[in-house]
């Protein structure tokens, strides 16, 4: 049916075909030349300040955030082992997830306090100035974040240390086999 | 002065934090790359491998910043690390978005490694019936060839040695199998013989052809039915067939199987015994009326040979008186026979006696009468049989009489066939007489037997003869039987139409040693 639509359509004028197309094409350069003769500064590039990078920032630790309890409830749900390393690797993801809350405090309080809140010249120096507020305090206990992502990690290479020992004392499972 | 708190412990941590995240970072990608190179096409390796790298990449870049900071601002460097801070901030967005993302990513890891794991389950599991079947498929073929032939050859034993015939027919009656049974009784030496031949040829009886098919499709089957088949040489054969109609998956019918039970011996002796039953109620009848016609028949010659002796001289009247007497005579003959076919008269005593030379007794008295009319007589008799106990006249009677009845099938130009022989199964001796004569024709010789039943013409012949033989036979415990066509094969290839088998046992009831 195609074939015969397509062998029995008659062939087209040429000429008129031309005709058509230098008409379509005046039109266009005419469309064009009023767009673009009176156009003012594009605004198709977005100007990014100062706090986007704190924002995104931060953004980043929500969706971390929520990556990390999404995993975690999944793991609950349908847990791939039940084994220390996997207690392990739930308990490194809780970790994380209290890093993440406190980093996320952390750099939120840091975009509140005042340039005056911070004094001295040297490193050793430096100070959170008073009055020290619950904010502040909060800011301060907060910037030890390391005792938090520190002992996630620690977890996480027991974890993973465990897992190991645990994969080579069996045989190689098939492709796409889980713990 | 209001109080402050230090923030260099917070830099000290930040320091050492840095340093150990690092250190641990970077264990826990070796490990998670060991794990990948234990089982390199583990999904879930993978995932934690590529994990690991992007929390390598957060340590370092975070851990690094630390440490810069605190060098860089403690050597008065301030300048340097306000320009490297948002580049290591970056790169800190950067890895916490991977992992979040690869985070998030792993549910639907875990989905696919699910599904993959089903499916390679499904694939052990077929891989291991595949080749459990596989090890065992050549010996269940085996097994299940030598079931099949064990069957066959169970079914095969049933069809060939049944003694009953058993045929199978297409839809257009054709036979398309028969056994060996079946062909011996149509009476065919080869299956290829009768394979082909349409079964409404053997009917004898279109009727009953016709009854019986009709059966046969209206009800799908038909049981013990009695039908009469021709065999080869046109003989008859009494069978009773029961059939089943083969019907396909739309349910035409597609042909028969069907087994089928001689009955014609039976029916033969079935026959004898009415007959023997007929003949016994008119042999009490005649014995009667013999014995009534007797005396009259007694006085009436005896007061015509008073005549004769009154009327001597008076030709006329005495040859009439003669007629009478010889008539009279012949009434007394016929009632006499009846006498002896009712075993009324008195028995004549059995001695052990020949056989052969009782025949050969007879065939010399009728010989030559037979070579006047080209008719031969053809011995087959067995050497050494043993002795018989008989009536010797009476058993010569018999021959007699059954040789003049082949003299009169024959007419002129044949041969008459004598075979004796001896059965030790039954202890019995065999006297058959045949001849190639006209033969029986199947509708009368079931009668032939019956008193007074004669194919002869009118004052040839009484009737009574193969009576009287049988009445004889029968009082010596044997039998007598004729058949046309003969039954057996090597009096068909003498040429014989009908043949005459008297069976005496060798030592009857009530004989006396000679």
């Amino acid at each position: 049916m195609w074939i015969r639509k397509n062998f029995t359509q008659p062939a087209p004028d040429t000429g008129d075909v031309a005709h058509r197309f230098l008409s379509r094409r005046t039109i266009i350069g005419i469309v064009a030349a009023a767009t673009l003769l009176p156009a003012t500064p594009a605004l198709a590039v977005q100007l990014h300040g100062a706090p986007e990078g704190l924002y995104v920032h931060m953004l980043a630790h929500v969706f971390y955030f929520a990556a990390l309890l999404f995993l975690l409830l999944i793991l609950k749900k349908k847990p791939p082992g039940h084994s220390a390393a996997w207690r392990n690797f739930r308990l490194a993801l809780v970790f994380f997830l209290l890093w993440n809350t406190d980093t996320f405090i952390v750099h939120w309080l840091a975009s509140r306090l005042p340039e005056t809140a911070f004094v001295g010249h040297s490193l050793w120096a430096h100070r959170l100035a008073g009055p020290l507020t619950p904010t502040r305090w909060i800011y301060y206990l907060g910037r030890f974040d390391h005792l938090l992502c520190v002992p996630a990690m620690f977890f996480l290479v027991l974890s993973l240390r465990r897992l190991c020992r645990e994969t080579e004392s069996r045989p190689p499972t098939t492709p796409g086999d889980g713990p | 002065m209001t109080a402050s708190l230090p923030l260099w412990p917070v830099y000290i941590d930040d320091f050492f934090g840095g340093v150990l995240m690092i250190i641990l970072a970077v264990a826990a990608f070796i490990y998670a790359r060991r794990l990948t190179r234990i089982d390199q096409e583990n999904v879930l390796w993978i995932y934690i491998f590529w994990l690991c790298t992007a929390l390598v990449v957060l340590a370092v870049s975070r851990g690094v910043g630390h440490i810069l900071r605190f060098l860089l601002v403690l050597s008065g460097h301030d300048a340097a690390w306000n320009f490297l801070a948002p580049y290591s901030g970056g790169i800190n967005t950067m890895a916490i978005t991977a992992v979040a993302v690869l985070t998030f990513y792993y549910h639907s890891m875990q989905r696919v490694i699910a599904r993959v794991q089903t499916d390679a389950r499904s694939l052990t599991r077929a891989h291991d019936a595949l080749t459990e079947l596989n090890q065992t498929l050549e010996q269940r073929v085996e097994e299940r060839t030598m079931e099949l032939r064990l069957s066959e050859q169970k079914f095969r034993h049933l069809f060939e040695g049944s003694k009953d015939m058993i045929f199978f027919c297409d839809s257009q009656a054709r036979i398309t199998d028969i056994n060996d049974a079946g062909v011996n009784l149509l009476g065919f030496e080869k299956t290829d013989e009768v394979i082909g031949r349409s079964l409404k040829s053997f009917f004898l009886d279109q009727e009953q052809c016709d009854r019986y098919f009709r059966i046969l499709h209206d009800q799908g089957h038909v049981k013990e039915f009695e039908i009469e088949f021709a065999r080869r040489d046109n003989s008859r054969l009494y069978l009773m067939i029961t059939t089943s109609a083969i019907h396909d998956d739309s349910g035409a019918i597609q042909g028969c199987e069907a087994i089928a039970k001689d009955l014609t011996r039976f029916k033969e002796v079935t026959d004898q015994l009415i007959q023997s039953e007929n003949m016994a109620s008119v042999g009490q009848l005649a014995a009667g009326v013999a014995h009534e016609i007797n005396t009259p028949l007694g006085i009436i010659l005896g007061y015509t040979q008073l005549l004769e002796e009154d009327f001597a001289g008076q030709s006329e009247v005495f040859d009439t008186l003669k007629t009478v007497e010889k008539q009279t005579n012949i009434c007394k003959r016929i009632v006499a026979d009846l006498l002896k076919f009712s075993r009324n008269t008195v028995e004549g005593i059995k001695k052990a006696a020949d056989i052969n030379g009782c025949l050969e007794e007879v065939l010399a008295i009728v010989e030559h009468s037979l070579n006047m009319d080209h008719i031969y007589v053809q011995r087959s008799m067995s050497s050494g049989l043993p002795r018989v106990m008989v009536d010797r006249e009476r058993l010569r009677q018999v021959l007699v009489n059954i040789i003049n009845n082949a003299h009169y099938a024959i007419g002129v130009e044949g041969i008459i066939g004598v075979w004796t022989s001896y059965d030790p199964e039954f202890q019995e001796v065999e006297i058959v007489i045949g001849d190639t004569g006209c033969g029986i024709p199947a509708k009368t010789i079931g009668r032939i037997f019956d008193p007074f039943f004669t194919t002869k013409g009118v004052g040839k012949g009484t009737g009574l003869g193969l009576s009287v033989s049988f009445g004889i036979i029968k009082d010596h415990n044997g039998s007598l039987e004729a058949f046309s066509p003969p039954r057996q094969q090597q009096f068909l290839e003498a040429g014989m139409r009908t043949t005459f088998h008297i069976r005496l046992p060798i030592r009857p009831e009530g004989a006396h040693d000679a």
